[in-house]
């Protein structure tokens, strides 16, 4: 679904929470999903201004999962490393940002290319 | 056109005002839109500095007043379900900056043994391979001088004595920076090793009286010695102090280290918020004795000089290490 105004946030974070309320995560873990949603949709929002987040049902041998795309065609990241290290957004405390995301999540890829874009692909696996 | 004024509705501004307000939201229609109010709470509550105290405070308050107006069981279940997620969605950016503080901790820890490795690493080439080029100097410079006529030779003799001088030096340095007494005999030898320099060094008196003897575990005893070099380091530099007093000994159950100077003292405070060189020294101290289950409190004013006092558990002393590293 697109992304790029505060409603859009709304609706990704309410389809994040019933996809995983729908596979049996606990609603603490739904509630840290939707956390993750708003994380990478503010990232899309206040650097691309505009986005795309794909929310996925995953399966890997015996367990199941929700994954989570969130990709633009902004002005990508130069620096992964530093965009990662914590402290370095703007987000005035550390921890939050993208290296919240990927403590909150179990899986977390990225990848970007400065010009043509980023893409943010978590994923969480039930227990 | 519409102007500010006749707009029905003004934005709340404070936070208090905010979280009322999207709480009650929240609680009339519930949805995601309140939630996501939520969560952006929470992030502006983080940089805001707002307390979890604080939080949990106003969350009580509003849910209290919106119990009080409600009527029926069925209804106060609502507002209590709904008043659980809300207060959830407010709290996990705080989840995640906790789970950040965690990792920096941890890599904190990690970060002290690899520094602790370097500075063995580099007392090691200041001590051997330095100390093996000097001898290599001193075996060139008797080559010179056998050739030379009575005062050239006087002169490199002179050069001589000077490269002692820097190779006493050096291994004085090297002895500090990793003493071998630490590991051959334990960290009160070394500190006393260590306070002779820093007297000469920095003219300041160095007292040292201790009720306790024998070894501690090596990571307490290395964290000891790191955070008693660091005081007087700070006692050299900053204080103007002229007298240095360590005291180590055990009270009841537990086992004390204070380092006092008589010089000006400083804002505690002011220099912990800093984030300064000394500021951050003194957190460093904080965390090394965390790593080994103790605690440091500091009691300095200007003009009042500074106490620092290093509080452990007793049972370190006979190797029970309390969440000793490694």
């Amino acid at each position: 679904m697109a992304i790029n105004s505060d409603q859009d946030i709304v609706t990704a974070r309410q389809k994040g929470r019933a996809l995983a309320m729908e596979l049996g995560f606990s609603t603490g873990d739904a509630t840290l999903i939707a956390t993750s949603i708003s994380e990478l949709a503010r990232n899309i929002v206040s650097y691309a201004r505009r986005g795309e987040i794909t929310l996925k049902i995953v399966q890997a041998s015996s367990r199941q999962g929700i994954s989570i795309i969130a990709s633009d065609s902004g002005p990508g990241i130069r620096d992964i490393r530093q965009a990662m290290r914590d402290g370095f957004s703007t987000s005035g405390s550390l921890g939050l940002g993208l290296p919240g995301v990927r403590r909150l999540m179990d899986d977390f890829e990225i990848a970007s290319e400065p010009g043509r874009g980023t893409m943010v692909t978590v994923k969480k696996w039930k227990l | 056109m519409k102007t500010d004024t006749q707009r029905k509705t003004k934005l709340p501004s404070t936070f208090e005002e905010e979280y009322r307000s999207a709480f009650g939201e929240c609680a009339q229609r519930g949805g995601e839109a309140a939630l996501s109010r939520a969560y952006d709470l929470g992030r502006r509550a983080i940089s805001e500095k707002k307390s979890l105290m604080e939080i949990a405070s106003l969350h009580h308050q509003a849910l209290h007043g919106m119990l009080a107006d409600a009527q029926g069981a069925a209804r106060h279940q609502e507002l209590l379900a709904a008043a659980a997620e809300f207060l959830a969605e407010t709290l996990s950016p705080y989840e995640m900056a906790h789970r950040g503080v965690q990792d920096a901790i941890v890599a904190l820890r990690q970060l002290n043994e690899t520094l602790e490795e370097e500075i063995k690493r580099i007392a090691y080439a200041v001590h051997d391979e330095a100390g093996q080029l000097l001898v290599a100097v001193h075996l060139a410079l008797a080559d010179v001088a056998r050739e030379l006529p009575k005062p050239q030779k006087e002169q490199v003799g002179r050069i001589e004595e000077l490269l002692n001088q820097v190779e006493k030096q050096l291994r004085r340095y090297s002895h500090e920076l990793r003493p071998t007494v630490l590991d051959d005999l334990g960290w009160i030898p070394a500190i006393r090793f260590l306070a002779q320099g820093v007297s000469k060094r920095a003219n300041l008196s160095i007292q040292i009286k201790t009720t306790v003897v024998g070894r501690l575990p090596g990571p307490i005893e290395i964290a000891l010695y790191r955070i008693v070099q660091e005081a007087l380091t700070n006692a050299a530099k900053h204080s103007k102090a002229s007298r240095v007093r360590i005291r180590i000994g055990r009270k009841n159950r537990l086992f004390c280290c204070s380092i006092e100077d008589d010089g000006v003292g400083f804002d505690v405070r002011a220099v912990q918020s800093e984030g300064k060189r000394r500021g951050l020294g003194l957190i460093g101290m904080q965390e090394r004795l965390n790593g080994i289950g103790g605690t440091l409190s500091i009691d300095s004013a200007r003009g009042r000089g500074t106490r620092l006092l290093i509080q452990l558990p007793a049972d370190v002393l006979h190797g029970h290490p309390h969440r000793a590293g490694r």
